[in-house]
């Protein structure tokens, strides 16, 4: 292709035709890598369908297999956990990588729901994923969960409007099972309580630099929660997390 | 007759295991929430079954059972008030797990002993009417006194059982007809005749 510079109409006429030949050679480019991509995709799923059946057992009993799994899936654009009703990409993949991944987490969603439930009195409903990792792990007889598949399974749920979902605290994860979010000031507090276990309004006062009415208004608000046990044989009176029950 | 332990006097070589809850500070505060204080109450009543099962303990007397460690954790320095340990009982009594009896001593006063059923009465009198059968004691008469001290229940787990409980035993085993009171001559009673378990 030459691509001399004319003149006047004829040189604009020139530059429009290149132009074009190069959009169609772009089409054409473009085209090609359409049906090799589509190719070389069909290929991989059909390995990774393959994968999936072969290696179905591992996915449910070992922890860091499953994980680099979903992991891998995720890579590739594909949410093994999509619920099946939403699109069509979802549910094909459900089906493809079949039934064991989706009802791994469908029963530990269930486990976990028993579990934060059962505890909702000691704790107001926030409950350490480690604490709920350690009760799933001490009943015999079935594969060790992570923390991780927790983290995913509460995800699945929260979209159901269960109102259950995942609190980063302290760096440390939380399940909250109840509707009710936390307010700043109090997510703020609880996340103070995980140095010592407990707070007070000196603690609060002089370390986050609130007034006094402020500490006292979201105590008497963690109290009222659920979120928080109160000991009155210490002075000051401290506000201790449930958390810091050892299991 | 088989008075109450004393903590010294305990079977165990080892000291009650207690659960972690034991050492958590705010356990022995009365709390405010209420939703927290029903799951602290079954928390309390638990750990007194557990308690009182370990030691042996039949029956509480709140005011001397207060100084026990049960109720004081010198170790995080936390005691349980006197008042919240009663409504600990009170819930207890109410669940079945307890049962306000009136307390030795001159004066009456309402409610400050208690049995403590960390077995019900209906499961003594199985135990009791397994124990008849396989140490062939059918059709035999025994005393209160024999069933609780004798040789025979040495290893067993209603030995030196508080009397009033045995009693509630005994009381089911005569409703279900394994037992009779066996009274002598004089219309004193003598003692309890098993039939033996159907």
């Amino acid at each position: 292709m030459t691509m001399r510079r004319g003149v006047g109409l004829a040189a604009f006429d020139n530059h429009q035709r290149t132009a074009q030949q190069y959009s169609d050679l772009g089409s054409t480019i473009l085209q090609t890598h359409i049906s090799e991509l589509t190719d070389q995709l069909l290929t991989f799923q059909a390995a990774l369908k393959k994968f999936a059946q072969s290696h179905a057992d591992e996915i449910r009993s070992d922890p860091v297999f499953r994980s680099e799994f979903v992991k891998m899936c995720s890579a590739i654009g594909v949410d093994p956990l999509a619920s099946s009703s939403a699109n069509k990409k979802g549910s094909f993949w459900a089906e493809l990588l079949g039934s064991d991944v989706n009802d791994f987490f469908f029963e530990l969603a269930v486990r976990i729901i028993e579990i934060c439930r059962r505890a909702r009195d000691v704790n107001g409903g926030l409950m350490l994923v480690e604490d709920v990792k350690g009760r799933i792990n001490s009943v015999p007889g079935r594969p060790p969960v992570s923390q991780e598949d927790i983290v995913r399974a509460v995800n699945t749920l929260a979209p159901l409007g269960h109102g259950f979902g995942i609190v980063r605290l302290a760096n440390k994860d939380f399940i909250r099972s109840v509707p009710q979010e936390l307010s700043r000031d109090q997510a703020v507090a609880i996340e103070a309580t995980q140095a010592l276990g407990y707070i007070s309004v000196p603690i609060l006062r002089d370390n986050l630099a609130w007034e006094t009415a402020r500490c006292i208004a979201v105590l008497d608000d963690l109290v009222a929660s659920g979120l928080v046990w109160v000991d009155e044989q210490a002075r000051p009176k401290e506000y201790w997390t449930p958390s810091w029950i050892r299991q | 007759m088989s008075t109450l332990p004393s903590l010294s006097t305990s079977s165990r070589n080892t000291s009650f295991p207690f659960p972690s809850i034991y050492s958590f500070p705010p356990f022995f505060t009365r709390q405010p929430n209420s939703q927290t204080w029903t799951s602290q109450l079954s928390l309390w009543n638990s750990l007194i079954l557990a308690y009182c099962r370990y030691n042996r303990i039949w029956r509480i007397d709140l005011n001397t059972a207060i100084e026990w460690d049960l109720f004081n954790n010198r170790d995080i320095n936390r005691s349980l008030k006197l008042e919240t340990c009663k409504e600990v009982l009170d819930s207890m009594v109410m669940k079945g797990d307890a049962e306000w009896v009136s307390g030795s001593g001159s004066h009456v006063s309402k409610n400050t002993s208690a049995i403590i059923y960390w077995r019900r009465p209906e499961e003594w009198a199985n135990i009791i009417a397994d124990w008849i059968d396989s140490t062939g004691q059918k059709n035999t008469i025994l005393t209160l006194y024999e069933i609780a001290e004798g040789d025979l229940s040495l290893s067993q787990d209603f030995r030196g059982i508080d009397p009033t409980i045995l009693r509630k035993a005994l009381d089911v085993l005569i409703r279900r007809g394994q037992a009779q009171i066996m009274k002598s001559a004089d219309g004193e009673e003598a003692g309890v005749k098993f039939f033996g378990s159907q």
